[in-house]
């Protein structure tokens, strides 16, 4: 619940503060946020199966987010960029898909 | 949170299987929850107060970082939108705008040169002005018209790759095509040539730039059309030529289209002026006073006057 309200918290602070984000890191905004939207949902399920733990939310939201960014960097660098975005985003989007079906089995029990 | 977890594994005990993506399906949760869980139901006790807390915050900050960037990355692809169909609309624009300029341009350019040649006509006799026609006639200069053939050529229609999305194979017209027909049509006896109406002179180039044609670094699309003026037995001499059997034969392969056709009564436009940097005229035949002593040290020359139409 509390997770919750500062995640809205961010939301608010996010809209309001309006920052611009530097040209470098355009490229990287969507796949951090991939990134972070496998880590909520890791988050969800684990909270569900009562497993959650701060310490695992915190460092697999940062790797995540860092190494997604890093893989794509790489990947620009050898000119590959956009093959190697797509993997990240099919392994990320496999592993959300799989986190949401577990989340939806907690939630309605089907 | 006193953890109870369904799966009986423990820490170590996870293998990564050389079936990456079987596991990756199969348990998509990060394995580490599962290790925290085991390893606090080892120590049996619960945390220390500070520790837990601390961790809270930390976890509660980076919710609200999550926030931060989803807001940031909503309200930054809202942003790029109408840049981006900004941008290209001001492209498209100023795309239309060159081409307008050009046009007019070209048709304040095709006055002067019916002025020029009004005044030339004006000023010089009427046998010197119809020599002058003539010469400039043959060497590209002048618009001419006469009976001919028309090669026309079109890529094939579009195949893409089902995988890649991109256009395979050699179906495309290449600039080597259109340099084959023009120098085949030369050869067939065609005595004045125009690809898509851009007349071909002494110094006219047929090249590519990337994916277009350039004919006189002026891009030409297809289909396109090489006009040629010529003698009644052009067109048969052609259709034996080199480049008209290999390009049936390539037509046929790929699905390129390749056609020639006589025409009656074509009218190619007149080339325009090239500007010669290095070669000057060596003797103009009515020796006028700067000619003629231009000519003294080239004097030896064999074939000092530049005959009508001479290839």
């Amino acid at each position: 619940m509390i997770a919750v309200l500062a995640l809205l918290a961010g939301v608010v602070l996010g809209v309001w503060l309006d920052p611009t984000v530097p040209a470098a890191l355009q490229p990287y905004l969507p796949i951090a946020v991939v990134a972070a939207l496998d880590a909520v949902f890791g988050g969800v399920r684990a909270k569900l199966d009562r497993i959650f733990d701060d310490k695992q939310f915190v460092v697999s939201f940062i790797s995540n987010v860092l190494v997604a960014g890093l893989i794509v960097y790489l990947g620009d660098q050898l000119g590959v960029g956009g093959q190697l975005s797509t993997g990240v985003v099919v392994v990320l989007g496999v592993r959300i898909f799989g986190n949401v079906a577990a989340i939806r089995r907690h939630l309605f029990r089907a | 949170m006193t953890g109870t977890p369904g799966d009986g594994r423990g820490r170590g005990d996870r293998v990564y299987a050389p079936d990456f993506l079987t596991e990756l399906f199969r348990n998509p949760l990060d394995p580490g929850y599962a290790d925290a869980a085991a390893r606090r139901r080892e120590r049996r006790d619960p945390p220390s107060g500070w520790r837990h807390w601390s961790a809270r915050s930390v976890a509660l900050l980076v919710a609200v970082a999550l926030g931060f960037l989803f807001a940031v990355a909503y309200r930054e692809t809202l942003e790029a939108e109408p840049g981006r169909s900004q941008a290209r609309s001001g492209l498209v624009e100023q795309i239309k705008q060159r081409e307008s300029d050009t046009d007019r341009l070209s048709v304040r350019a095709d006055e002067l040169r019916a002025e020029v040649a009004r005044q030339r006509e004006a000023a010089l006799g009427g046998s010197e002005a119809a020599r002058l026609r003539a010469l400039e006639a043959g060497t590209g200069l002048g618009r001419v018209r006469g009976d001919g053939v028309v090669v026309r050529l079109a890529d094939a229609p579009q195949k893409a790759d089902a995988v890649t999305g991109t256009d395979v194979g050699p179906s495309r017209v290449i600039y080597s095509d259109l340099q084959g027909v023009a120098n085949d049509l030369w050869a067939a006896g065609a005595e004045a040539i125009a690809v898509n109406g851009q007349r071909l002179t002494a110094t006219s180039t047929i090249r590519s730039a990337g994916q277009a044609i350039l004919v006189d670094f002026r891009p030409v699309t297809g289909p396109y059309e090489v006009s040629a003026i010529g003698p009644g037995s052009m067109r048969e001499r052609y259709e034996g030529s080199r480049s008209a059997l290999t390009m049936r034969k390539v037509a046929e392969d790929t699905g390129l289209s390749f056609g020639v056709r006589e025409a009656e009564e074509i009218t190619l436009p007149a080339a325009a002026e090239p500007r010669l940097r290095y070669a000057e005229p060596s003797v103009s035949p009515t020796a006028s006073p700067s000619g003629a002593e231009r000519s003294g040290p080239s004097g030896s020359r064999t074939s000092p006057s530049p005959s009508g139409g001479g290839r």
